[in-house]
């Protein structure tokens, strides 16, 4: 048996200790809490992205066609052409991170991946987080329905069911536009799936009736179908979405760089030339 | 029958991942899941509340909570792990959790008497744990223990979060690239084998050590 005044002792340590920790943590957090909204890092990285020849970029490696997995585990795809090409003329490498896409403005502030290049779509609550490129590519929400049970308007949604990608763009627009389509649906929500593969599953299946999609990945998966003849794609009142790459907001070099040769391989038809590789049928 | 081999090197490339995490976690909470099953016998309470605190804390929240804030919210706080890392520390701290409840479980089934008896018949205190009771405990808690590990070849899914890919990850890939279900079939058989051959592991380690019960 211990003795008391040992018992006594050891408490003391132990509890002091303890509490050393807590307030230690607490002073991390406040401190955190003052550098502005969860940003830890606030200086221009592009010195450092310059030296090290190397960049790291994130994605989501299923979203197809703009960063994807080939059969091999490649990374590939119209974005990852793009950005390799893009930092290929500045002498710079790129490592393509996968991270999960609900974290990607979280992975971009703390440093973990320099940018989001990846079918990033420009939206008023992203501009808040990140910074944006100059838009490279233009495409639409569209809706996507079995041919059978003829929607063929939006207003066609009338009491039906439908489906969409958790946090995409075509999700936040569907809630910011309330009357484009959102009136429209059944009980005024919509399911959200992770990934859109499961979200067509689920239209093939006849449990939602429509799916709100980019039309990128519109076009990709109704190819991909055994029937692409049974499905209707219909264009409707969504505005075009511009996509562009996400930097921190402290980033300003590696931004105009970017900028400045995304302009460039507009202008020489480099960016056409992968455009064509991607996008056309 | 093409198919499947054409996606099974991705898959199998994943499959590395998901065996790391499993081995790592299974290395790393297996002796601090005995510590902490020490600690919390400990005569000194202030060790005590700080174990069942901790304990607390990894039992009453989702794994996927504890893997988003050792990856994200430390990195915040200036303690930034690299991804595979920071899944191997948060997968260990809880599974020691789990695992120190089923120690504590196999250390109470040893009856009082047994450690008096040591007493009088001398044996020091390391002797009686490492000679006497730990051999008993090991033997009581193995089903139990195999639960966990059962468990935890699921669980590694869970990385997907902090963006590594797992097994599971890379199913989910080749689904959505070729917008079919097949693979998600495939992984579903490779974790039927992962588990049954983690089955049939414990059950010959049940049968050796039923030699001398």
């Amino acid at each position: 048996m211990v003795s008391m005044k040992k018992k006594i002792i050891v408490n003391t340590i132990v509890g002091l200790l303890f509490i050393g920790v807590v307030a230690w943590i607490s002073v991390a957090l406040n401190s955190t809490a003052k550098q502005s909204n969860q940003t830890t890092i606030q200086t221009d990285e592009w010195q450092r992205i310059k030296q090290d020849k190397q960049i790291t970029i994130g994605l989501d490696d299923t979203f197809v066609p703009m960063g994807f997995r080939d059969k091999n585990g490649k990374i590939i795809g119209f974005d990852v052409d793009l950005a390799n090409a893009v930092f290929k003329t500045m002498g710079i490498q790129v490592k393509w991170q996968p991270i999960d896409w609900s974290m990607k403005e979280t992975e971009l502030n703390t440093g973990n991946i320099d940018a989001i290049w990846n079918g990033y779509t420009k939206t008023a609550a992203r501009a808040k987080k990140v910074a944006f490129s100059n838009s490279y590519h233009k495409a639409t929400q569209v809706l996507v329905t079995l041919k059978k049970n003829n929607i063929n308007r939006f207003s066609d949604m009338q009491g039906k069911v439908l489906g969409d990608q958790t946090a995409s763009s075509g999700d936040e627009s569907f809630n910011k536009y309330p009357n484009i389509l959102k009136k429209y649906v059944k009980d005024q929500k919509v399911i959200g799936y992770d990934t859109f593969d499961k979200a067509f599953n689920d239209l093939n299946a006849g449990r939602i009736d429509g799916l709100l999609i980019d039309e990128d990945y519109a076009r990709y998966y109704v190819a991909h179908q055994a029937n692409p003849q049974n499905y209707t794609v219909t264009v409707g009142g969504f505005s075009v979405d511009e996509t562009a790459v996400g930097f921190r907001k402290s980033d300003k070099q590696l931004r105009q760089a970017v900028n400045e040769t995304l302009a460039k391989f507009k202008e020489d038809g480099r960016m056409s030339l992968i455009e064509d590789k991607w996008f056309s049928n | 029958m093409n198919y499947l081999l054409e996606i099974l090197p991705s898959l199998l490339s994943g499959l590395k991942m998901t065996l790391g995490v499993f081995f790592f976690t299974i290395i790393g909470s297996v002796p601090l899941g005995i510590i902490v099953s020490l600690g919390m016998k400990s005569e000194y309470f202030t060790i005590r509340w700080l174990i069942n605190g901790y304990i607390w804390v990894m039992r009453g929240t989702p794994l996927l909570l504890q893997l988003i804030f050792v990856y994200y919210g430390l990195g915040m706080m200036g303690v930034t792990f690299p991804r595979f890392e920071a899944a191997i520390f948060a997968f260990i701290i809880n599974y020691a959790a789990y695992l120190a409840e089923i120690f504590r479980g196999g250390l109470q089934s040893v009856p009082r008497g047994q450690y008096e008896a040591a007493k009088v018949l001398g044996f020091t205190r390391t002797q009686t744990f490492f000679k006497i009771i730990l051999p008993q405990v090991i033997k009581i808690i193995v089903p139990s223990f195999g639960n966990e590990v059962i468990n935890l070849v699921k669980d590694t899914s869970l990385v997907y979060v902090i963006g590594l890919g797992d097994i599971l990850r890379a199913g989910n890939i080749a689904a959505s690239r070729d917008v079919t279900l097949i693979p998600y079939l495939l992984v579903g058989l490779i974790y039927l084998l992962m588990t049954a051959i983690v089955t049939v592991l414990l059950r010959r380690t049940e049968k050796r050590l039923n030699i001398w019960r």
